[in-house]
């Protein structure tokens, strides 16, 4: 083994430490703060108690079920709201006529609170799973809809020129070249719509939800649960960084052609 | 990390991924039984209903009679007469105060039960050492509230009888978790508030009962209410759960320490917060009556008064007595 590559192993192992410092640092020092009696338990539990309340629900089954229950309203909900963003952004970025009949009114519904929209959904869609998956769909809409678009309409005029000479068609066209070169900005939109899926997700959990982690967590708050809370805003935390480390994967693994 | 152990763990946290929601989708959608008419009850953490599900005897009743139960849980009674408005729910258990105000505001619904009272564990909440003794001493301190909830009658009727006026006090509204922070950390001087959460702050927070509903006339009686077309359509149901509801109440009055273990684990609070909560709590579920009517009269009457509801509104035209 070379001296470089010994380097380089070492320089990887601390790259993969670096972004972890702050979150333990953070954890120990909140454990430290409730273990001297800075802050009475009973308003912050320390991490200890947190998990041993995760570790608590999880034996009773109670947070591996609302887990697997709020990924199941989060997957559909993703996967409807984010392939109409897609849609659409794909057919405005390539369409003057669709851009002018649809863009306007995307951008009006884009910036109305999830939670204003409530008792319109509830109306519409009642109380069951689709009014929570609407809303989650809703709120994955948007990001997709705009890097699509953006990603679309931003590529190289140049590359496109090029196809031109090369005489291809529209389809091949939108296969060999604007796909590919909006894919990094669609994958981008992925990413934020991860991120916003979660974020909606406790929104919807809260139109009578008797499961999920949304619902544990207002439920916790009734009764000043913080311990529950606090483990509640803790896997939230987790479950963005999981899909984030997803999309960007996908984003290095999708990405590879361009070396 | 090399392309293929990435490519591999990413299918794999995938795969997880997609198997976790389909148990996900698989723990909703096991309860749905098509031969059996759908019952929809909203109900509040801790509530008759509460108890009713929890025991389990309820809805095995009611399956016998071919209805099938769906207890559907609610935050506050202001979401539940949402639901109830657009008809998502049969017959929602609410405090006194959310139907007063539902309609008002134009919602068409009908009283079918009454249950018990809360009037020795609701009132207002004070530290021990706030120098806070009497109603009177509440002149010019802040005092949490949510409003649209029956906190919001307590402290009118605690202004009344202290002979306070409206404005005397600082109003602060907020949300029960909001509030609870605000008052432990002394944001608040004090908290009108229910069981089971005044029971915790006595407890926890070195507090006590100022004024309970008993004295101030604030009962915080439960009342179980039905969308106003549901409630004439289906009075033999209504009856139904009237009596089978009426039996489970029976029950948790002279079982306390099975109904002390069912809540205990079911809104995760200590066993002596909830001791006391269901020790100076009578449950019951009861046919209408008109001392029933006139309380809640009495609140749109004082909420009218007061300005907070803009319409007159008459209660007795809007309950069913099921004779």
């Amino acid at each position: 083994m070379s001296d470089a590559s010994v380097l380089n192993k070492k320089k990887f192992s601390l790259q993969g430490i670096i972004p972890w410092i702050i979150p333990l640092a953070i954890i120990l020092f909140w454990q430290l703060v409730v273990s001297i009696g800075w802050v009475s338990s009973s308003v912050l539990p320390s991490p200890l108690e947190v998990l041993k309340d995760g570790i608590d629900l999880t034996i009773k089954g109670e947070l591996p079920q609302n887990m697997s229950i709020s990924l199941y309203r989060a997957t559909v909900g993703f996967v409807i709201g984010g392939g109409i963003g897609f849609v659409l952004g794909f057919i405005n970025g390539l369409s003057k006529v669709a851009r002018l009949t649809f863009d306007s009114t995307v951008q009006m519904l884009r910036n109305i609170p999830h939670l204003a929209l409530i008792p319109l959904v509830i109306l519409l869609m009642g109380i069951g799973e689709p009014a929570k998956i609407f809303l989650v769909a809703i709120g994955c809409m948007f990001p997709m809809y705009i890097n699509t678009y953006h990603g679309i309409t931003s590529v190289d005029h140049k590359i496109i020129e090029m196809g031109k000479a090369y005489g291809l068609n529209r389809s091949a066209m939108i296969r060999k070249i604007i796909f590919p070169a909006a894919l990094p900005t669609i994958l981008m939109g992925v990413r934020y719509a991860l991120g916003v899926m979660w974020t909606t997700l406790i929104v919807a959990e809260t139109i009578s939800a008797s499961s999920g982690i949304g619902y544990m967590s207002t439920n916790a708050e009734q009764f000043m649960d913080m311990k529950t809370i606090v483990l509640c805003i803790l896997i939230y935390a987790l479950l963005g960084k999981l899909s984030d480390f997803i999309a960007k994967n996908l984003e290095i693994i999708f990405l590879d052609w361009r070396g | 990390m090399k392309h293929t152990t990435r490519k591999w763990l990413i299918f794999s946290l995938l795969v997880f991924w997609v198997a976790a929601a389909g148990y996900g989708w698989f723990l909703v959608h096991q309860e749905d039984n098509a031969k059996l008419k759908s019952v929809t009850i909203g109900f509040q953490a801790g509530d008759e209903f509460d108890i009713a599900k929890s025991r389990g005897q309820f809805a095995k009743k009611m399956e016998k009679k071919g209805y099938k139960v769906k207890f559907k849980e609610f935050q506050n009674g202001a979401a539940m007469m949402q639901a109830l408005a657009t008809g998502n729910v049969d017959y929602a258990r609410v405090g006194d105060t959310p139907p007063v105000s539902a309609l008002a505001a134009g919602t068409k619904l009908t009283y079918v039960a009454a249950g018990g009272t809360k009037e020795k564990g609701s009132g207002i909440i004070v530290k021990k050492n706030s120098g806070i003794n009497s109603l009177k001493d509440l002149k010019g301190k802040r005092v949490a509230y949510t409003k649209g909830t029956s906190s919001q009658y307590m402290l009118l009727r605690a202004l009344r009888k202290a002979g306070l006026g409206v404005d005397d006090i600082k109003w602060v509204n907020l949300d029960q978790d909001a509030a609870a922070v605000a008052y432990s950390k002394d944001k608040v001087d004090a908290w009108a508030n229910w069981d089971p959460t005044v029971a915790q702050v006595e407890l926890t927070e070195n507090s006590k009962l100022l004024v309970n509903g008993k004295q101030t006339g604030a009962v915080n009686r439960s009342f179980i209410v039905s969308p106003a077309k549901f409630a004439k359509n289906h009075r033999s149901l209504s009856r139904l759960i009237i009596k089978y509801g009426e039996q489970d109440m029976h029950w948790a009055n002279t079982h306390h320490a099975k109904v002390i273990k069912l809540m205990v684990k079911d809104l995760k609070l200590s066993k002596n917060v909830v001791q006391l909560a269901v020790k100076r709590r009578v449950f019951g579920i009861y046919k209408m009556n008109d001392e029933y009517a006139k309380e809640e009269q009495k609140i749109a009457n004082t909420f009218y008064q007061s300005g907070i509801l803009n319409k007159q509104v008459t209660i007795s035209k809007h309950v069913d007595y099921l004779k």
